[in-house]
């Protein structure tokens, strides 16, 4: 900022960047090496930081037997399900809650962030017995439904925001030319927050992704997603620390390159859209 | 401006007829009460039955409170609820400081900063289960990073490890979360930085005003909505950590890390005992009520 900053100020300053390089990206590195080690030097200490890299854990995990790999898909249905699930939903409730002032307005949009806050452990055990009653426990059906209770709060709130952002004209030219609600969501707004609709999509899908507690009760073996069916790998025998670690590291690597693919949005969506960053 | 206010009313009244935002905004609603109502009314009749799944597929009869009293009495419920506030008021404190002395590094022009900042969010796009994982790893007593790193650096650790050890378990569980979470602070505050008026930090320079008191009376105030947000988003996400305890030391050694979300997920998901982990939900849903609405009241005041 000043432009006055003394020479030792500036190397504390990239000396501090690069510790903080460190201590936030390091221990990923770490873990993702762990996935393509040689078993013997899972825990050599001191480090061991040159080896010939070994495939072993990913070819268990993902190709043979591959454990992971159907584990992958379930992830996928599950994320993309549950975004396409909700946009039906909370598109038209955000389209309203930004055109409309309507009573109580400010309370329904502090209610959808009370949502976003509440403990999901709460809701564990009753899903779990209520969906295996209703018999529909292990499917991802079940999974795709409940996560909603994550991905339309988040949406409208995050949506609203794109909307708010839509210059109100060209909707009341178009209806004083006649356009109804109907037509002026899909034929007017839609395309024009197509972009911010994808946004709020692909963190609806992080989000949902990253979810590990509903799949933690509500899968089955065949339909448990990748983060949580990296806990089989804790088993009585001693942990198998390699394919922990990819399993793992394929379960994030998704998110991450879709933050970095938004990074102009990631403080808007970490937000749901209250800070426009 | 003035001339838009005054034309604006009877326009909107004949424009747009009342029930059109209801009928928008009502399915999602609906959808939404359906999906939370169910199993909190659910867990509310649960919660005044014997209802253990080890013992049987049904409720085995009407306890009354004897479900509230048990999580009361044994010290479960309080013992917890402490375990969780306690991490809960460091974990934001410490996630909000950090990340506040990492927005004001971001802000300054050093090579590579750029590349810095974008990579700094990666830890928080990690599942907290992943994130379990990884500390697990780096924790291990035998040959773990961490362990390694504070032995290498003369610090005795105790025997039992990080996450076996009473006295510190419930702080490593912390750190992997805060090592997550710090980043977001981070980014979000950098942004709430940026944003405010360079004139105003300007004319507190020419003032005299010292640089921390700037931050301190000038800075701080100007981004005090967003920095409310981003706490209380923190607060109530720490509040309700349980995957993260579930993966790197279920609750121990003893009760040292059981967290109030952990406790309910072991009584329902270990213990199999439904009646006592309902009478918990409900406990646990009032708090977590009672302080979002503080939150709320003072950080949506004035908000539209």
């Amino acid at each position: 900022m000043e432009g006055s900053e003394s020479a030792t100020g500036r190397w504390l300053g990239i000396a501090a960047m690069v510790l903080l390089l460190l201590v936030f990206i390091g221990p990923i590195l770490w873990f993702i090496l762990l996935a393509i080690r040689p078993a013997d030097t899972y825990f050599a200490m001191p480090p061991v930081l040159s080896f010939t890299p070994n495939w072993e854990s990913i070819r268990y995990t993902f190709f043979d037997p591959g454990n992971n790999a159907p584990q992958l898909g379930n992830s996928l249905i599950v994320a993309i399900g549950a975004v396409a699930l909700n946009l039906p939903f909370s598109f038209p409730a955000a389209y309203a809650l930004s055109r409309y002032k309507i009573r109580g307005r400010k309370h329904i949009m502090l209610w959808y962030l009370g949502l976003l806050m509440a403990p999901p452990v709460a809701f564990l055990i009753p899903y779990s017995v209520l969906a295996s009653m209703a018999g529909v426990k292990g499917t991802y059906f079940s999974m795709i439904l409940i996560s909603q209770t994550l991905t339309i709060p988040f949406s409208v709130w995050l949506m609203r925001s794109f909307i708010d952002e839509v210059p109100i004209e060209i909707e009341e030219a178009a209806r004083i030319d006649g356009a109804g609600t109907t037509t002026i969501l899909l034929k007017f707004i839609l395309p024009m927050v197509m972009p911010g609709l994808i946004v709020t999509s692909m963190f609806a899908f992080v989000f949902s992704w990253n979810n590990a507690a509903f799949p933690l009760v509500l899968a089955n073996r065949s339909t448990t997603t990748l983060p949580v069916g990296t806990l089989q790998y804790f088993g009585t025998a001693g942990v198998t620390w390699g394919f922990i670690a990819s399993a793992a590291v394929a379960a994030m690597i998704p998110p991450m390159l879709i933050f970095l693919v938004l990074d102009r949005y990631v403080v808007r969506g970490l937000t749901f859209g209250s800070v426009k960053g | 401006m003035s001339a838009v206010t005054l034309a604006a009313p009877p326009r909107a009244r004949r424009r747009l007829p009342d029930y059109t935002p209801w009928l928008l905004i009502s399915p999602s609603i609906l959808l939404l009460v359906a999906l939370i109502a169910f199993p909190l009314l659910f867990a509310l009749k649960n919660s005044f039955y014997f209802w253990n799944l080890q013992m049987g597929p049904a409720p085995m009869g009407f306890i009354g409170l004897d479900n509230y009293k048990m999580a009361l009495s044994n010290g479960m419920f309080l013992g917890s609820l402490w375990t969780t506030l306690q991490m809960t008021l460091v974990g934001t404190v410490v996630e909000f400081c950090l990340g506040l002395a990492i927005a004001l590094l971001l802000l300054r022009r050093l090579p590579g900063i750029k590349l810095t900042r974008v990579l700094l969010i990666m830890p928080t796009t990690i599942a907290p289960i992943v994130v379990g994982f990884l500390f697990r790893y780096m924790y291990d007593p035998n040959g773990g990073l961490i362990p390694w790193l504070l032995t290498s650096a003369g610090i005795p650790l105790p025997a039992a490890g990080l996450l076996g050890s009473p006295s510190t378990a419930l702080w490593a569980v912390l750190f992997a979360d805060i090592w997550q979470w710090t980043p977001f602070f981070a980014i979000v505050l950098y942004a709430a930085l940026l944003a405010v008026p360079g004139e105003i930090v300007e004319a507190a320079r020419v003032d005299g005003v010292s640089p921390w008191k700037q931050l301190l009376h000038v800075k701080l105030p100007l981004i005090r909505k967003t920095a409310l947000i981003v706490v209380m988003l923190r607060f109530m996400q720490i509040f309700n950590t349980f995957d993260l305890v579930v993966v790197l030391t279920k609750g121990g050694p003893g009760t040292a890390s059981r967290t109030l979300g952990y406790s309910l997920y072991q009584a329902g998901m270990v213990d199999f005992n439904i009646g006592l982990s309902s009478a918990m939900t409900w406990m646990m849903v009032i708090i977590v009520n009672a302080i979002i609405g503080l939150f709320v009241f003072f950080a949506f005041k004035d908000w539209d």
